[in-house]
């Protein structure tokens, strides 16, 4: 495997993992981290969370990654990957 | 095969048909485009009766139904919908269901990729959980839409808005109950309508005169594959039918796994402890590359997964897909070659990939 693409996951899955662990233990879902597929939709379809739960999701990427998601910007929380590429967007402009 | 009782109508319009898994479904109407911009900007009726349809009393049936679905069917609160699946005894999947919980009895839609008559047959064969099978008798048309709301609010009131997504509701139409489904897999708003075949053509009438109001008109179930993939639901029809492994296929959050039985549960619980061997992945390639199911997708020499099911979005003008990757690259943001080494590039990408109009409508603010 190419070092770059390791490296991209390497980042990437790091991530991921802590995310997971933490949303599985802030919710209580009843998943292990390798139930969730990344792609799975967060809010109404998917994992079925409310509005309540999505206020748990902001608070869990503030306290995970110190990164605050901008008011009204629900479109981030789609899936797990989309979170994950917002924090890694947000971990390269902080350098 | 099995016909809709809209074919007819639907014929009337220029559709044509084809068969899947022994019942017949409309497989174009317009052209794929204006379709598509159907769904995405304002709305589009689809006739989705191609869906097996059965009443179960919860008196008699709840076990029954419990125990042969992988979710949890005793847990679905009243008026609520869950989206699970019925899989054979080797964990494969065999139908994508909604089950809803209609006060004193579940009504489940399914979408199979087994013969309609075998589907029937299992949902019917025990005479003690008293199925009733009402697929022949009833439709089911879909409202999928940024503007369907609209069409379905128009039809049976403001009340309409305030469902929450998953639930079931009675209204009436022309002095007969509909069941109204806030389900749909396309991102966009969506409702599906469970009604008998007496008052099929006039409701499916005043639906399509409902979309024509917002510049609206019918869709196509094959449709639907693109706009599924697209706002990455799952297609039994695309990605199911070729993976079948529901925990290759990401389906987890449809499976109580604390549940004593369900069909093929021995099985899926050995594979989840075994851990996956690969997954499915969102891909993208730039509009005018080749990308199409069954391509081989290369990371350097090594050959690391299969295209899976493909479309092309009008959204983003650019080519989507789903791929099934060795486990230790099923990421996004990947840069990877298809049929060769040296092939056309193909990315990995987070999905969804759009972000859908609906979602900048609030209902409750309506």
């Amino acid at each position: 495997m190419g070092e770059n693409i390791q490296q991209v996951i390497d980042k990437r899955s790091a991530v991921i993992k802590k995310f997971k662990e933490e949303l599985i233990r802030r919710l209580n879902l009843p998943y292990t981290p390798d139930d969730l597929h990344e792609d799975v939709s967060l809010l109404g379809s998917g994992l079925g969370l409310d509005s309540l739960d999505a206020l748990e999701i902001v608070l869990c990427i503030e306290n995970c990654f110190g990164i605050k998601i901008p008011d009204q910007n629900t479109s981030i929380l789609r899936s797990i990957n989309t979170i994950v590429d917002y924090v890694l967007q947000e971990q390269a402009k902080k350098g | 095969m099995r016909i809709s009782p809209l074919k007819d109508t639907l014929k009337s319009l220029g559709a044509s048909f084809e068969e899947r898994y022994g019942v017949e479904v409309v497989s174009r109407i317009y052209d794929k485009e204006k379709e598509y911009h159907f769904v995405r900007d304002t709305a589009g009726i689809t006739d989705f009766s191609h869906v097996q349809k059965f009443r179960v009393p919860e008196e008699t049936g709840l076990d029954f139904l419990d125990t042969l679905l992988a979710g949890n069917v005793a847990r679905i609160r009243f008026g609520r919908v869950l989206h699970t699946f019925l899989s054979d005894e080797a964990g494969m999947i065999l139908a994508d269901c909604y089950v809803a919980n209609n006060d004193e009895e579940f009504i489940v839609l399914c979408e199979s990729i087994t013969d309609d008559a075998k589907v029937r047959e299992i949902f019917t064969k025990d005479a003690s959980a008293g199925v009733t099978d009402i697929t022949d008798d009833h439709v089911v048309i879909g409202v999928d839409g940024f503007k369907a709301w609209s069409v379905i609010k128009d039809l049976f009131g403001a009340d309409i808005l305030g469902l929450p997504y998953l639930s079931i509701e009675t209204y009436g139409f022309d002095g007969t109950d509909v069941k109204l489904f806030r389900a749909g897999k396309t991102s966009e708003f969506g409702y599906q309508l469970l009604a008998p075949v007496s008052i099929a053509e006039k409701l499916f009438a005043a639906l399509c005169d409902g979309a024509k109001k917002v510049d609206g008109g019918v869709c196509s179930v094959s449709i639907h594959s693109d706009l599924r993939l697209e706002g990455r639901f799952f297609n039994i029809f695309g990605e199911g039918a070729k993976v079948k492994d529901p925990l290759v296929l990401g389906l987890q959050y449809m499976i109580d796994f604390d549940k004593e039985s369900f069909c093929g549960r021995d099985a899926i619980l050995a594979r989840r402890d075994a851990g996956l061997k690969n997954k499915i992945i969102g891909i993208s390639a730039e509009k005018g590359i080749d990308l199409e199911t069954g391509m081989s997708i290369y990371n350097g020499d090594k050959e690391v997964g299969k295209v899976q099911s493909v479309c092309f979005s009008y959204t983003l003008d650019a080519t989507l897909g789903l791929a099934l990757l060795d486990i230790d690259v099923a990421y996004s943001g990947l840069s990877f070659n298809l049929k060769s080494a040296g092939g056309p590039v193909v990315n990995t990408i987070s999905m969804p990939p759009i972000i859908p109009k609906s979602l900048s409508v609030k209902l409750d603010e309506i």
